[in-house]
């Protein structure tokens, strides 16, 4: 904890950033079936939009970026490139069990695998595809995430949790932050 | 030739696999169109040498998140018929029900996209809300949204129980009414009609040339539909017809797709109604194919879709050769490009409802000028927007 | 539509390029040579009305490689004309002057096999990335990845 009082401005900016996140979505050689259950997360059955959370196009608008899809030998070096463009501080959510370790494509010659040896991953969704409820959840525990690390001055706190082998409760799932 | 490339990412989020065009131009005219797949390339019909057929089946499935019952159906029975198995009736039944179900959530994916593609966002609202009642059928008939996994070597995996087939049945006048809407809808909307009538338009000599296939070819009168002329499952003991049109452009094939969705709606009732009793699986089924080789063809949403498969007397295939319809239609989207305005593209792109589409890097070059550019999906669809008179905000 | 084509009709119609034979009731196969297969498409779509184009397959016989071009067309029948290119030098000409739609799919096969197409519009690559070393062809059966090479993708861990 930092115990440094945030002056007015930054918390309005740390209020902002957790009431309205602008997410955007990166497709690193997915199926599509996640890409169609995050669409369908802002049609009128999900609707999305009306908790603030809002589908924006450019990275760097972005305060959460969704990785669809095993990630193919091609879209490696693209999706560094677009988690380079957002600007801190950004959130990743790896979709799917493509995300987590390549799904059913593990060990094919032109993917790569596991989002998380490209670019750090923050949150894991378990599924094939995950369901849209399970994606909001995702994205809502994402927001805790985004909070309690506003609240500690940054992401720093999970780092040296893990370097003391100290767990953390992460806030919001009650599960252990073991990053 | 110096050329200037801007990597800018899709217009609207998770809009479908990223796909790279580099187009010619000639001030805002389009002279070429050249095609690069390798973003979306995973390497799947080399896993399936090393994959034996139960294995092999949910990593089809998962080559398209949107026609995945459709590649695992085409291989399956494919194997099927090399073994030489007969799969019971109940089971082909299913197996229609569930093909169509997807043909239809397809068919409003689709109309939703292209709604969307030309500002008329209200659509895409209305597509996708009625695409939940028939995910939801096909959620509670198989366990997942996307993704059935019905598909056995032999049968499929789970039988339909009364309530699960009332529950279905429950929902069918809910989509024909929609679905009515629909098509008085893309008679006398002017949206539609203004902005999709006459794009991208595509004579019947030029489907054949260029080989095209499904809703796109059948809309230029070209009466080709694997169902029929190539029957599997039950479509021929089922009543229904083959939809076709013969204005070619992007509105005829609006007309085909909704057609289609009426049809299948029909042939899904037809089937819930007339479901045979019996057992939905072989009573075993071999581990090993005989030495074989099929072609195996079937009518996915998009079009014909053809897995060549060689078996050698394994429990895996020796060779699964994949001829996704998109692949098919390429072509014809490269040519009908030609002397079309760089604004036309987002509605040519989307009438032929890839299953890769929505570029996230798109180059453009000027043949006269030298001069490169780059231009995203956005500025595309604005241009869209703007020729076609809709100066709606995306 | 009309009726499918019956072994004489095919036969007959492609008698100088190879035996037919008949592998399913809507399917005819006629094995012809590499050098013929121009002049045998040219024959099916002017003798035997086909002008669909569904699929050019590719196979790894060991030896060498089958190429299957599979037409159709309204009588439903699929005409599939197979060839065999050998694997030291596998060439066969192009058949998209004649048949447009396979200027797409003899791209994929030369990505993925290594098969020359003589006259082709454009060969270059269409699934693998640009990292991917030349002369590797992933779908041959002999090909495995050679821990020495870098296939492209390989993006450094996160910070």
């Amino acid at each position: 904890m930092t115990g440094e009082r945030q002056s007015l401005s930054q918390r309005i900016a740390n209020w902002a950033r957790v009431k309205s996140p602008w997410v955007t979505v990166f497709n690193s050689g997915a199926c599509n079936a996640c890409d169609i259950e995050i669409i369908a997360c802002l049609m009128p059955r999900f609707d999305v939009e009306r908790f603030g959370i809002l589908a924006k196009g450019s990275p760097r608008h972005a305060d959460i970026l969704i990785v669809t899809g095993a990630v193919t030998r091609k879209q490696a070096s693209r999706l560094r490139r677009i988690w380079e463009q957002m600007p801190e501080p950004k959130y990743v959510i790896a979709c799917g069990a493509c995300g987590a370790g390549g799904g059913v494509f593990q060990g094919l010659y032109h993917v790569v695998g596991d989002v998380g040896t490209v670019i750090p991953v923050d949150m894991y969704v378990a599924g094939c595809p995950p369901r849209p409820d399970e994606i909001i959840n995702a994205v809502v525990a994402c927001l805790n995430l985004m909070k309690e690390d506003l609240a500690r001055g940054g992401k720093e706190w999970r780092k040296k949790a893990e370097d003391t082998g100290r767990k953390e409760t992460a806030p919001g799932t009650g599960a252990e932050v073991n990053v | 030739m110096v050329e200037v490339m801007v990597p800018i990412g899709p217009q609207h989020p998770a809009l479908k696999e990223p796909v790279n065009f580099r187009i010619y131009v000639e001030g805002e005219k389009i002279v070429r169109l050249d095609l690069d797949l390798s973003y979306n390339h995973r390497g799947i019909e080399k896993a399936a040498e090393e994959r034996n057929f139960i294995r092999v089946l949910p990593l089809l499935e998962r080559v398209c998140g949107i026609c995945s019952h459709s590649h695992a159906t085409v291989f399956a029975k494919g194997i099927e018929e090399i073994m030489d198995l007969e799969v019971p009736a109940r089971a082909q039944y299913i197996r229609t029900i569930m093909a169509e179900l997807e043909r239809m959530h397809s068919h409003l994916l689709w109309l939703g996209v292209a709604a969307h593609e030309i500002g008329f966002n209200t659509l895409l609202m209305w597509t996708w809300r009625d695409r939940e009642a028939v995910l939801d059928t096909l959620e509670e008939m198989s366990g997942n949204r996307v993704h059935y996994n019905m598909n056995e070597i032999g049968g499929v995996r789970l039988d339909l129980s009364e309530k699960q087939v009332a529950a279905a049945q429950q929902r069918l006048p809910l989509l024909e009414d929609r679905i009515a809407q629909y098509v008085d809808m893309v008679s006398h909307q002017e949206t539609m009609l203004i902005r999709f009538r006459g794009v991208g338009k595509l004579s019947k000599e030029e489907i054949l040339k260029y080989g095209t296939v499904g809703p796109t070819a059948r809309a230029s009168g070209v009466d080709y539909d694997v169902r029929r002329d190539d029957s599997y499952l039950v479509y021929d003991e089922v009543p229904w017809n083959v939809v076709t049109d013969s204005s070619g452009d992007v509105y005829g094939r609006t007309k085909v797709r909704i057609g289609e969705l009426s049809e299948s709606l029909k042939i899904v009732r037809h089937c819930i109604e007339n479901l045979p009793e019996g057992p939905v699986r072989v009573a075993s089924t071999p581990k090993m194919a005989p030495k074989g080789e099929i072609l195996s063809r079937y009518e996915a949403p998009r079009g014909e879709l053809a897995h060549f498969i060689r078996t050698n007397g394994t429990d895996k295939a020796e060779r699964l050769d994949i001829r996704t319809p998109t692949l098919a239609n390429w072509t014809s989207v490269a040519k009908a490009l030609v002397n079309q305005n760089l604004a036309d593209i987002p509605v040519i792109v989307a009438a032929i409802d890839p299953c890769l589409s929505c570029t996230s890097r798109m180059t453009v070059i000027d043949t006269g000028t030298q001069a490169q550019g780059s231009i995203s999906w956005e500025e595309l669809v604005r241009k869209c927007r703007a020729r076609y008179g809709m100066g709606v905000q995306p | 539509m009309t009726a499918l084509l019956t072994m004489e009709q095919v036969s007959g119609a492609l008698r100088e390029y190879g035996p037919a034979e008949q592998v399913r009731k809507n399917r005819i196969r006629v094995n012809t040579d590499p050098q013929k297969i121009l002049s045998a498409i040219k024959a099916a779509q002017q003798f035997l009305d086909c002008d669909h184009l569904i699929l050019i397959s590719c196979t790894d016989d060991t030896g060498s490689f089958g190429l299957t071009y599979h037409l159709t067309g309204p009588h439903r029948t699929v005409i599939s004309l197979a060839v065999s290119v050998p694997r030291e030098s596998p060439q066969v000409f192009s058949v998209s002057d004649i048949l447009p739609p396979a200027a797409i799919y003899e791209r994929q096969i030369h990505d993925l096999f290594g098969i020359v197409f003589s006259g082709h519009p454009g060969l270059t690559r269409l699934m693998l990335n640009e990292d991917w070393p030349d002369g590797e062809y992933p779908l041959r059966k002999d090909w495995k990845p050679n821990k020495a090479n870098s296939y492209g993708g390989a993006a450094p861990e996160g910070a």
